[in-house]
């Protein structure tokens, strides 16, 4: 345990020591503020549901742009031979850097939780509905995170770990819009996939074991499999 | 302390190591010697765990490579031609990060750092970021992550390569300093280095060793065709020499795994 958190400080340290963390939270912040006030402002309805999916629609976008360093970094900087032949577990490496930005990502998202308490303060929202997107929006947050670890250890390259990263995001988040070409078990199938099937009932006060499932499932799956990439150096 | 037993390495069609077998004794320093492409870094990437052997074993301290890779990997510190440094990190934060993970108890880490920082003469660096010093600084840095958790095996894959003649003595002397705590296996193009620090020389060529004897008899020259005394390198060029064959031209030829 004491190895995954010395790996999860050093890359929390490498991404606060460079520019990058502190544009990204700027940036993210700022457009969730302005986004907030305009959706609140047009809908006049206490309710945060339409700005978790506006903030599930940026994270698409920001979340690569964080993950793609993750491996490729230490792959063309030569320091993964160093924590390869560190006394560390393939497993260990892969949580202590997952863990580092599901740290940062929860610094995001409790930024943002000025939201609930402006929309307490003006109107009688549903307290529940609201707690129930933010954990909504946070297991899509660190589901998106354990797909850009993934992309990024197939790679050394930090351009095209953030390129695959899309590529798969984009593909699970408009996956219902393909729906209208397939019907049966394949229209079932794309909606169960789509993360934006998941969230919306998180956003509307609904938490069921099966969205649940897909986050934690998705997250598990995507670490194993990075997991596997490491054993077998598939970026050579 | 280090026991090679017919290890080989294939990648793909292409043979880098064959049957290499060597063994080595506590407190030893031996110097590694092979043209580029020989499979000098793989034979280190094998010891490190970094890759696994095709077939053969390795055992270091009593544990097998293959079924205590993790225990292995504790009692080796390993330098890569390349020092694997985090720019961005100060010399003592990088050092402290790096005793973590190799496991030095919590209690002993500043004194862990407090004593390699005097050894490799980092002291007044150690609150400089990696990424401006010099290069000689960065691999005393490199070697200094590499002793820190006391390790019983040292191996250092070129550590004097783009240095200037002051910094390669002042790594010189830092590795020979090192013999009365742990044995060291080191890899360089320089022959003058080998006679500098090693006792004894292995001679790596097409992925098989084909010479290893200690640096003395060596020198003293037993063949008695050869005019002593000779020096290192004409040991070395001799041997390449006399044995260039078609098959290690083409093995050349496909020597980019080094």
């Amino acid at each position: 345990m004491n190895k995954i958190f010395a790996l999860t400080k050093k890359e929390l340290y490498g991404l606060f020591s460079s520019p990058i963390a502190y544009i990204i939270l700027i940036v993210m912040l700022s457009l969730f503020n302005v986004f907030f006030f305009l959706i609140i402002d047009q809908n006049a309805e206490v309710s945060l549901r339409d700005v978790f999916q506006l903030m599930e629609f940026m994270l698409v976008f920001f979340i690569p742009l964080l993950t793609m360093r993750l491996f490729s970094e230490e792959k063309a900087n030569g320091t993964m031979e160093f924590l390869l032949t560190a006394p560390l577990t393939h497993t260990m490496i892969v949580l202590g850097k997952y863990f580092s930005l599901l740290i940062f990502y929860t610094l995001l998202i409790g930024l943002t939780g000025i939201y609930y308490f402006i929309v307490e303060y003006y109107g009688e929202p549903d307290s529940l509905s609201m707690l129930s997107g933010y954990l909504g929006i946070w297991l899509e947050g660190a589901f998106f995170i354990a797909v850009g670890l993934l992309a990024s250890s197939w790679t050394s390259n930090q351009i095209i770990a953030a390129m695959v990263s899309y590529l798969i995001l984009f593909s699970l988040y408009f996956a219902t819009s393909f729906t209208q070409y397939v019907n049966g078990w394949a229209e079932h199938f794309l909606i169960q996939l789509s993360t934006h099937t998941h969230l919306e009932n998180f956003a509307i006060g609904i938490i069921t074991p099966s969205d649940v499932v897909y986050y934690l499932s998705g997250i598990v799956l995507c670490l194993v499999l990075t997991r596997l990439s490491i054993d077998n150096r598939l970026w050579h | 302390m280090l026991i090679v037993n017919q290890i080989s390495k294939h990648f793909g069609s292409f043979q880098a190591l064959d049957k290499v077998s060597f063994e080595m004794k506590k407190g030893d320093i031996v110097g590694l010697l092979g043209k580029n492409g020989a499979g000098k870094t793989t034979l280190m990437r094998i010891l490190t765990s970094f890759i696994a052997p095709s077939s053969g074993s390795v055992i270091i301290g009593g544990d097998d490579i293959n079924k205590h890779s993790l225990s292995i990997r504790q009692k080796i510190g390993y330098l890569p031609e390349k020092p694997p440094l985090y720019g961005d990190m100060t010399v003592q934060y990088y050092l402290k990060f790096a005793a973590e993970i190799k496991g030095v108890p919590k209690n002993k880490i500043l004194f862990q750092l407090a004593k390699v920082l005097e050894e490799c003469d980092l002291k007044q660096v150690k609150q400089k970021t990696i990424a401006t010093l010099s290069k000689g600084f960065k691999q005393r840095v490199g070697i200094a992550q590499a002793i820190i958790h006391e390790p019983k095996l040292l191996i250092l894959d070129e550590p004097t390569s783009g240095l200037d003649p002051i910094q390669i003595q002042q790594v010189l002397a830092l590795i020979k300093n090192q013999r009365d705590q742990r044995t060291v296996l080191l890899s360089t193009h320089s022959l003058t280095e080998i006679e500098q620090v090693a006792q004894r020389v292995l001679m790596i060529k097409s992925g098989q060793i084909v010479l290893d004897d200690l640096l003395d008899v060596l020198l003293k020259n037993k063949d008695t065709t050869h005019v002593p005394p000779l020096t290192l390198e004409q040991v070395f060029i001799n041997y390449h020499q006399s044995q260039a064959t078609v098959k290690e031209d083409t093995h050349n030829d496909n020597s980019g795994v080094e």
